[in-house]
This record gives structure tokens, sequence and C-alpha cells, in this order.
């Protein structure tokens, strides 16, 4: 069973793994690619333990070439309501 | 010196410290890298005096000593040792940015920590002999994981070592709580001219006309900084937190997205995600629960009540907290809806194996439990047992296994070296566990 469902504008993106992460509560993180996203997969794996995430997200968002869309705004400096 | 072996011989010989479960970022101060399914003894801590207390984040420690000093291990990766880099480490590091400052409160979160300059006895020098308001007493200071704005410097900035969060430079803070993304600060009481400057213990129990206000900051998308009836995206600057005006509050917690607050006749206020799949409640709501609470621990998708009557109680718990169906299982009993704010939440009461056996302290990992038995106990069970269930992939219930437990079971601690008559303390990370074994 999943573990939880998570949006991915919830997810990291992270640059050393190259996968959009969630923290998983083994304390290591569930990651998923770009690339995994781009062929339809909706399940982040934990590379530590059996748990995985249902990632929440438009598939359409990863179907083209330039992947800029598809990463979640950063966070802004301030309070945003 | 000969005073410092003597006393690293002492804590040796009573084995104080111990750790078990996940240990891959060195969170276990094991030295190894490995996860451990049993209680391993902590050499390395030894040498620093006895720890008074820990806080255990998604895989990283604080411990305080006796002196207000500060160590740190385990995942470093974002500064949340406070350090200056991004290592992980296993080995107990004293973070010299706070060397100077007696810290009496700490708190680790997923990525990020926080910490807590001592306020009572300069309130007390200031009222009595009409001191200036110490700059360094109540003050927190935060580093780590700063992308949601959970470290509350009005930016998203991550910090490698404690930086004071100046919001609060000229509001002394009591408590901090650091959840995944969110960090909740409490206030030391607003101490107002009225109040009798001879009643030292109402100044520093905070009775009295003592005004106590809760912040919150960082990710409020569940609603756990309680800010705003409107969702919150997040928020870099502290804000207060609503619905606890007039309310002392004595407690914060937070872990995962969920928050907490308790207060002085022990009532539990929560917002943020909600348990058993209820709805997510953005302010602070009172828990329909009909007994005084004295402790909360709060999970990923769980909380743990410890009533003054020394029950344990559980709310949610529908994943790995608990695994299976709680009424279905012979640990519980009393299972009950109750109400939070617009929905309807489980509670269940936990056993500790015999019916009347009491609980003293209650520790919550993300998916697993841990608490303390007293000493009303039958001699079946050692005096202080510590008792766990819940998740146990990474070996985190120290039973020897990697097996999930739907009810809870006896560690087993090697307690013939263990510190004589002490009544042991467990501390829950997201998947791991500590027990101190120094007296109180």
């Amino acid at each position: 069973m999943s573990y939880d469902d998570v949006e991915i504008e919830d997810m990291e993106w992270n640059q050393e793994l190259q996968a959009f992460t969630y923290p998983c509560p083994c304390g290591d993180l569930f990651q998923i690619t770009k690339e995994d996203l781009r062929l339809g997969e909706e399940i982040a794996r934990c590379p530590s333990c059996s748990l995985y995430l249902t990632v929440i997200y438009n598939m359409e968002d990863f179907q083209e070439k330039s992947n800029k869309k598809a990463e979640p705004p950063k966070p802004q400096p301030v309070a945003v309501a | 010196m000969e005073e410092e072996e003597t006393r690293v011989e002492e804590a040796e010989e009573r084995k104080e410290i111990w750790s078990w479960g996940a240990g891959t970022d060195g969170q276990l101060a094991t030295g190894s890298l490995q996860d451990e399914l049993t209680p391993r003894f902590i050499r390395s801590l030894s040498a620093y005096g006895p720890i008074v207390s820990l806080s255990c984040g998604g895989a990283h420690v604080i411990a305080l000593t006796p002196g207000g000093r500060v160590l740190t291990w385990g995942r470093g990766t974002s500064g949340q040792l406070g350090h200056g880099e991004t290592v992980s480490t296993s080995q107990a590091n004293i973070v010299k940015q706070l060397e100077g400052f007696v810290i009496t409160h700490i708190s680790a979160g997923w990525n990020h920590s926080g910490f807590v300059s001592g306020v009572f006895m300069c309130s007390y020098l200031q009222l009595v002999y009409g001191q200036d308001e110490d700059e360094e007493t109540g003050a927190i200071f935060t580093c780590g994981d700063g992308s949601f704005g959970q470290l509350g410097h009005a930016d998203s900035s991550s910090q490698l070592y404690p930086r004071q969060v100046s919001y609060f430079a000229s509001k002394p803070v009591e408590q901090v709580a650091c959840g995944m993304r969110h960090t909740l600060v409490l206030l030391a009481g607003v101490l107002k001219r009225s109040c009798d400057y001879r009643d030292l213990s109402g100044i520093l129990c905070g009775a009295g006309n003592v005004e106590k206000p809760v912040y919150g900051f960082g990710s409020g998308k569940r609603g756990q900084l309680g800010i705003s009836t409107d969702k919150v995206k997040l928020t870099s600057l502290p804000q207060i937190t609503m619905g606890l005006e007039n309310i002392k509050i004595t407690c914060i917690h937070a872990n995962g997205d969920h928050s907490s607050a308790l207060s002085a006749d022990g009532s539990l206020y929560t917002w943020g995600r909600g348990f058993c799949g209820a709805l997510d409640t953005y302010i602070p709501c009172l828990s329909d629960v009909d007994f005084p609470i004295s402790k909360v621990a709060l999970g990923w998708n769980h909380a743990l009540l410890l009533s003054r009557q020394g029950y344990v109680f559980m709310l949610g718990g529908d994943r790995h907290g608990v695994l299976s169906d709680p009424p279905k299982t012979p640990s519980t009993a009393d299972v009950r809806v109750t109400r939070a704010g617009k929905s309807e939440e489980i509670i269940t009461r936990i056993i500790p194996g015999l019916a009347n056996v009491k609980v003293v302290q209650i520790a919550a990992g993300a998916e697993h439990s841990a608490f303390i038995t007293g000493k009303e106990m039958l001699k079946f069970f050692h005096n202080g047992s510590i008792m766990t269930w819940g998740w146990g992939e990474h070996g985190q219930l120290g039973l020897g296994d990697t097996n999930d437990q739907t009810a809870p079971q006896v560690v087993g601690l090697d307690r013939k070296s263990a510190c004589g008559d002490a009544i042991p303390r467990v501390y829950c990370g997201s998947g791991f566990s500590f027990v101190l074994m120094t007296k109180i």
C-alpha cells in the first residue's frame, strides 16, 4: 500500500539526486526522476526501505522538451497567502 | 582533569545512553552507519557528562548538557548540525557557535534545528535587581534547511551555523518545536508589572498575569502554522498562531505536518494535517477528550497522549503507527470517536501489557511509538520498562528484528549495568530511538 499521496508541487527538486524528493519516515527520501514522470510513472520509491509514495501530477507537464515548467516554484522570501 | 576522567569512567559504568534503529546518516552515534536492531550503548558521549535531554529529528540528534552546552550528530547535509558545514557525522560534537549561551530548550525537525537560550534566571535578576534585559536570554537560534522559511529569517536560505531569529530579539522565547517543514515558537511569559516580584515560583511557573503567545513559520500548506483560516503556502516571517489567545500554553509540539499545544489545565489543541484521514485544521482546535493530558508526542500520522492518570491514548495511526485496525488488536480498548473541528478522529487507549500499569513518559517517531512505564509494576516487568510498537523495518523498535508490532513490547536493555534506580527516558527520531538512563 502506498504510504501517502503527494502532489508534485510539494516535492523538492534535488539537484544532486536529479530527482524530485519527499521525506520518508525512515529518514531517507522518496525519489522520482523527470524521466519516470515523463513515462507516466506515479510511484516514488525510497532507496532505504519498502515504503513508496503515490505522486499526483499532470503527465502533460512533463511531456514537453523543456522541463522548466514542471519544477515547483521556488519558495518566496516573505509571507505568501 | 582527574575529575573529568572519573566522570567518564562513572558514566561508562552506568551506561547512560542507548540508541537503535535507522543509522545510515550516523544518527545513532555508534560510530558506524549501520541500522541497529537492538539497543546499543553509546560510549562516545560520556565525556560530556550526563546528558540532560535529547531531541531527535529526521536523521540528526541534538543533546543538551547540564551546563546548557549543545551537542549534535547525524545528518548534516543542510547544515542542521550547526557546525558550519554540510557533512553528516556519527560523532557527537559541541556546537561551538552556541558556546557562551546557556541553552535550555532544543528541537530537531526533519532537516532543521532550533535552540533557545535560558530566560528564567535573567528575568528574575531583572526583576529583583532591576538589571536590563540581557539580549542573550530567551533568544532563539535556528539552522539547517530553510527552503520553506522554517528558520524564520525572512528568507528561504539555509543556515550552516545557528543564527539568532531577529524577529524574536525583543520577545523572550521559552520553547521551540521543529516539524518537517515548519517551526513553532512559544514565548516566555510577558511579565506584567502587576505581578508580585517576590513570588519567584509564580514567575518560574508562568503563573499570574502572563501571556504566552505561540508563533509559527515555514510551510503552512496543511494548516500546521495555525496563522490563518485560509490556506497559507508558507511564511518565512513568524506570525501569531490564532485561537490560543488567553489560554495558558505550557508546551508546544511539531512533527511531520502536525502541530499541537498543551494548556496548563491539560487541554490539547491540535492543528495542521488531520489524523485518520480527517480534514486538515487551519487554526488550533480543542481536542474533545474528557481527561486532562500531561504529555503529548506527535508522529507523522499519529499522536500519543499521556493522561495525568498515567494512561496512554493514541490519536490517528491508521498507517504504520498501528498497522492494523486498532479495534481488532487486543492491546487496545476504549476506542472512540472524538471531534476535532469539523471532522472526526479516532482515539484509542493503548494497554501496556498489564491493564493497571502506569506510563510516565511517551515518545513518537514518524511511524513508531515508545513509552516508559512507572514504578507501579508487577514483578514481571522491571521498574521503568521501555516499551515500543509500530513500524519496525529499520529496527527502530529495538526488539532485535525488523518486524512491525501492533501492541507495545518490552525492549530488553542490559539493566544490570545500567544506571541503578534511574528511570529511563525515551526519545524517537523519524526511524530511530534513544534512551537516556541518567538520574533526573
